[in-house]
């Protein structure tokens, strides 16, 4: 790619750039947009907040909708999280032993991975409802951190099968040279060496589980409800209004987070995304 | 794959096989254990559940009536319509997606100055909550808080009405859903396309440059055929997950206007009605779907999704 | 440097782990003083000032003197999803509802189902002085008294004074939605109806079937396979051809498929255009609220009929409240009904939210007949109103008939109430899908 590039050339790639620009930031500036217009401003049919405000930010950290979206976003970190720590967990030692280690069944364990994440997350819903409820998991943060655990380990185990494979094994090897066993190989050599795709995987998962609607919704009703359940049943600050404000003031407290975390960790997300589903 | 490239004797190999095969099935077993558990058992219960007609507000009236549940669904149009408008999105932002994630590829592929905000802007919407980006484009195309109608007014002179009402009907309503959908995944299916882009040698597309090939003919001999199997692997993926669809529909219609995913009707037997066994039969029926597609995929057009695993 | 955060993080994350089954004890286990009350969004909010059910429920836990500290959970907006947080909560036994809101239609459902206490003989008179007559009915299921009549609504016909003078419309006469049309038609103004796909569309239906002299469901209380629809009849088709004649009159906005009580009142907001709507009284307060410049202009009177020769047939709504089967502590839950349900109280909330009480005695209040210019409206209106289907499948019922009359537009007198009625049955015998 180190060829000269002619200036008609430049001038469409700069045209192209800035047209992938202004598609993948438009929805993301109109929700922040609206969720800075006063209501009365709401339904001016532009898409710029002229008269921008901080009063639904107001309404959803200190007003009327405090109680409806603090706990939820408690929920979706907390939930999230140990969704994400215990799949990656899981999925590191899973994803070692096929990368490294012959043993009967590997495939059939990426075999299942790979139906596990083609399954409709729907279709599980009505029997996890029908056995929490009877097992008194419905509406609590176990009940939905194990569903998680089906978004987020096919995908952690594709991916890190992936990660591992890249690395240089030689120095396991050197290591069991000298006498170590493989366990002891595999935590003083591999872990180190892995860290970077763990870290990787483990923000890849965390999307996946902070983006779940369909568990969200079906199996709590309200002390378990995470960010985007929440979302759905928004109310307004009281009957009389409705919660536009609120929701999209919400929906930018819940997406600039993760766009930062993106824009910290563009290219390792990248590499990760990719070489869970294409190179695997 | 093999596991060690020095060839060991005989007898330390059988040791070492048993304690691999024992620390193989330690470490992969608790996350294998746990899928299965999530997924396969409750699948089995729904097909279980399935065979009864069973409201959970009636417990008593559960009554066993094998594959009537089926017979209904598979007999109701309400499915079909749903089936319809499931193949109608999963076509259409497939197809859309491949294309305008195509070119987002080649540009992130070619583009040499910002080539790393190009990159990293692309993942935004990967990122964003689909529930949030249901939001965003249901206010931007609302009648009252949007910018859309009175944008596209302007824009034809007024010859489109100011005041559309984009939710009033089948057709207009799939522009919001699939826009919604498009816009949200189509950042991934061009990342995995640009892995397969980067993949292709260089020294053939001079090759064809020195040929005289225009650049539709490098398309199409040289670029297409070469990312053949990550073009196939990337419309899996997603073909599977649009057939999925659930959360722009549920925020942006609710299913009105014949606009139920199948995931929708699944979830409004047995959430909204209580009707588990009909929301089972529902389920299982979705299962099987997915499980054809899948198939269809693998067999059908050979994805080797495995590749470089054995 | 990458792995050293990525160590801390797990780190982090295993300590979470730690702590989660604690951080779930506490959600469940309340205290045996502490009573959740799970309510329908009203004016108030969740605030112990906003004048809403918070502020009752903070008034009786001090009231109690230590007895029981009422804390509220906020359902959803729209009464399906209200039904719906219920239900599986319900469903899954949980110990965690003590009191609810509860829409008049859920209760035969929820009673049917066995999830609601009937009220202990103690309470009984006390729950049915005094009470407007909708919703005594609206609380008893097969003969049982299941809930306390709290608040009682309906709707009205809300219009421009200006506009019905332009069009020549004398409302101290009963109107109809024939005369209503032709004069938002003649003076280019709107009128705000609730016919989004939603509970407020069969509200709307039920309305307009039961005032052309119909019942959408002919034997109350009957097994869901022989329930006998009054749907295909002369009422049902005189209801949807009021319907489509308003989906058609190009009076009735961009959006008549997308309107529910908010959007209608935001139209009937709009000076431009506002003629005539209908909706719950509490519009009023919210209008005072939002600063309607024409307030002043806006004048109330008695739903509209749909045949000139009967008598109309207003929605009835509001709210009861009952008590989970599943509740550990019933005695004080029924203790803080009572509480809720004085007409002191009852009068503090339709002060505090614009929902009237249901309470006759309230109505007569000077207060109340100050701040409530509409009072004796709403009074007779009530007494007028009439109850949605009373039955155990009235969420499917609902979902049926939301579908086949939608959109609005679409709806066809010859064939619209007999497909309704078809697929009604078919649902009720679990023989299609919604």
């Amino acid at each position: 790619m180190n060829r000269e590039i002619s200036p008609a050339k430049q001038f469409w790639q700069l045209v192209a750039t800035i047209a992938i620009i202004v598609y993948t930031v438009i929805p993301l500036l109109w929700i922040v947009n609206m969720s800075l217009k006063p209501t009365a401003d709401r339904a001016d049919g532009k898409f710029w907040a002229h008269h921008p405000t901080l009063e639904n930010y107001e309404l959803i950290f200190a007003g009327g909708a405090k109680d409806l979206f603090l706990p939820a976003l408690l929920n979706s970190v907390l939930v999230t999280m140990i969704a994400t720590l215990i799949a990656v967990i899981l999925a590191t030692f899973c994803a070692y032993a096929i990368a490294r280690l012959d043993f009967p069944g590997k495939r059939l364990i990426l075999g299942t991975a790979l139906t596990v994440s083609f399954f409709p997350v729907i279709s599980l819903v009505t029997p996890l409802f029908d056995l929490w409820r009877r097992i008194h998991l419905f509406d609590t943060i176990p009940g939905l951190i194990l569903p998680y655990l089906v978004l987020t380990l096919p995908l952690s185990i594709w991916t890190l099968s992936a990660f591992f494979q890249q690395i240089p094994w030689e120095m396991e090897q050197a290591a069991q040279v000298d006498g170590a066993t493989s366990w002891e190989a595999f935590r003083k050599v591999i872990v180190p060496l892995a860290a970077p795709g763990v870290f990787t995987t483990a923000i890849i998962a965390f999307f996946t589980a902070w983006n779940d609607f369909v568990f969200a919704i079906s199996l709590t009703s309200d002390n378990a409800r995470t960010v985007p359940a929440a979302l759905a049943f928004f109310t307004g600050a009281s009957q009389f209004e409705s919660p536009t404000g609120a929701i999209c003031a919400a929906g930018v407290v819940v997406t600039i987070p993760v766009v930062v975390l993106v824009l910290i960790f563009q290219r390792r997300i990248v590499s990760g995304l990719t070489s869970g589903a294409v190179k695997g | 794959m093999s596991t060690t490239s020095t060839e060991p004797t005989q007898a330390q190999l059988s040791d070492r096989a048993r304690d691999e095969r024992r620390l193989g099935w330690k470490l992969a077993g608790p996350a294998f254990v746990i899928m299965v558990l999530v997924t396969f058992y409750p699948i089995l219960q729904a097909v279980w559940t399935s065979l009864f007609n069973y409201r959970l507000t009636n417990p008593g009236g559960r009554e066993f009536v094998f594959l009537r549940n089926y017979q209904i669904i598979l007999t109701d149009p309400l499915w079909w319509q749903a089936f319809g408008a499931t193949t109608l999105i999963t076509v259409v932002t497939v197809v859309v997606e491949l294309v305008l994630g195509f070119f987002i590829a080649l540009a992130m592929e070619k583009v040499i100055r910002g080539r790393g905000p190009l990159r990293t802007i692309v993942l935004i919407p990967y990122s964003i909550i689909t529930v949030v980006s249901a939001f965003s484009w249901f206010y931007a195309f609302a009648t009252d808080t949007g910018f859309i109608d009175p944008l596209l007014n302007k824009l034809t002179f007024g010859m489109f009405p100011a005041d559309f009402d984009w939710f009033g009907g089948f057709w207009s309503a799939m522009v919001p859903i699939c826009v919604s959908e498009i816009w949200k995944t189509t950042p991934f299916m061009s990342l995995l396309l640009l892995a397969g882009l980067t993949q292709i040698d260089g020294a053939m597309e001079e090759a064809a440059i020195v040929d005289g090939a225009t650049w539709g003919e490098r398309l199409r001999r040289v670029i297409l055929p070469n990312m053949k199997s990550q073009i196939m692997v990337a419309l899996l993926f997603r073909t599977l997950d649009a057939f999925r669809i659930f959360d722009n529909i549920f925020i942006m219609t609710g299913g009105s206007n014949g606009t139920s995913s199948l995931s929708l009707v699944a979830y409004n037997q047995t959430i909204s009605r209580t009707e588990v066994g009909l929301g089972s039969a529902v389920s299982v029926l979705l299962f099987c779907c997915v499980v054809i597609i899948a198939v269809v995929f693998v067999k059908g057009f050979r994805v080797d999704l495995a590749r470089g695993r054995k | 440097m990458k792995f050293k955060f990525a160590r801390r993080s797990l780190v982090g994350g295993a300590a979470l782990a730690l702590l989660a089954p604690i951080l779930v004890g506490c959600g469940t286990n309340t205290s045996d003083t502490t009573l959740t009350w799970f309510i329908n969004p009203d004016g108030g909010g969740s605030s112990p000032t906003g004048g809403g059910q918070a502020q009752l429920a903070a008034e009786c836990s001090a009231a109690s003197g230590g007895k029981y500290t009422i804390k509220i959970e906020q359902l959803p907006n729209e009464a399906s999803d209200q039904r719906q947080q219920l239900i599986r909560r319900l469903a899954a036994n949980d110990s965690g509802v003590d009191i609810m809101s509860l829409d008049p239609v859920v209760v035969p459902e929820f009673g049917e189902a066995g999830y609601l206490v009937p009220v202990p003989e103690k309470y009984a008179s006390n729950f049915t002085e005094d009470r407007v007559q909708g919703s005594l009915d609206a609380s008893k299921w097969k003969g049982d008294l299941l809930a306390a009549p709290f608040w009682a609504n309906t709707q009205l016909l809300w219009y421009r004074k200006s506009v019905a003078e332009q069009a020549g419309l004398d409302m101290t006469q009963p109107v109809t939605f024939e005369q209503v049309m032709k004069a938002a038609q003649s003076t280019n103004k709107t009128i705000a109806v609730q016919a989004k796909r939603y509970e407020g569309y069969t509200v709307f239906v039920n309305a307009l079937v039961a005032g052309a002299g119909g019942a959408i469901v002919e034997n109350e209380g009957a097994a869901a396979e022989d329930t006998q629809l009054g749907l295909d009849t002369e009422a049902g088709k005189q209801a949807a051809e009021t319907i489509q004649k308003l989906a058609t009159s190009g009076a009735v906005g961009p959006a008549m498929s997308s309107m529910n009580e908010t959007a209608a009142l935001n139209m009937f907001s709009d000076d431009s255009t506002s003629g005539f709507m209908l909706n719950w009284p509490y519009v009023y307060a919210a209008m005072g609220s939002t600063e309607v410049p024409f307030l002043n202009d806006v004048a109330w009177t008695t739903y509209p009929r749909v045949d000139a020769d009967k008598e109309s047939a207003p929605p009835f709504g509001g709210i009861e409240l009952g008590v989970n089967k599943a509740s550990t502590k019933q005695d004080k839950a029924w203790d803080a009904i009572a509480c809720i349900t004085t007409a002191e109280h009852q009068k503090a909330y339709m002060l505090g939210t614009g929902n009237p009480a249901s309470r006759k005695a309230v109505f007569d209040d000077p207060e109340i007949q100050e701040a409530f210019p509409m009072a004796d409206a709403i009074r007779d209106s009530l007494n007028m109103a009439v109850q949605r289907p009373r039955t155990a499948y009235y969420g499917d019922l609902s979902t049926a008939i939301q579908r086949t009359w939608s959109p609005p537009d679409q709806v066809n007198p010859e064939t619209t109430p007999a497909e309704s009625t078809e697929l009604i049955m078919k649902v009720l015998r679990g023989e299609a899908l919604l």
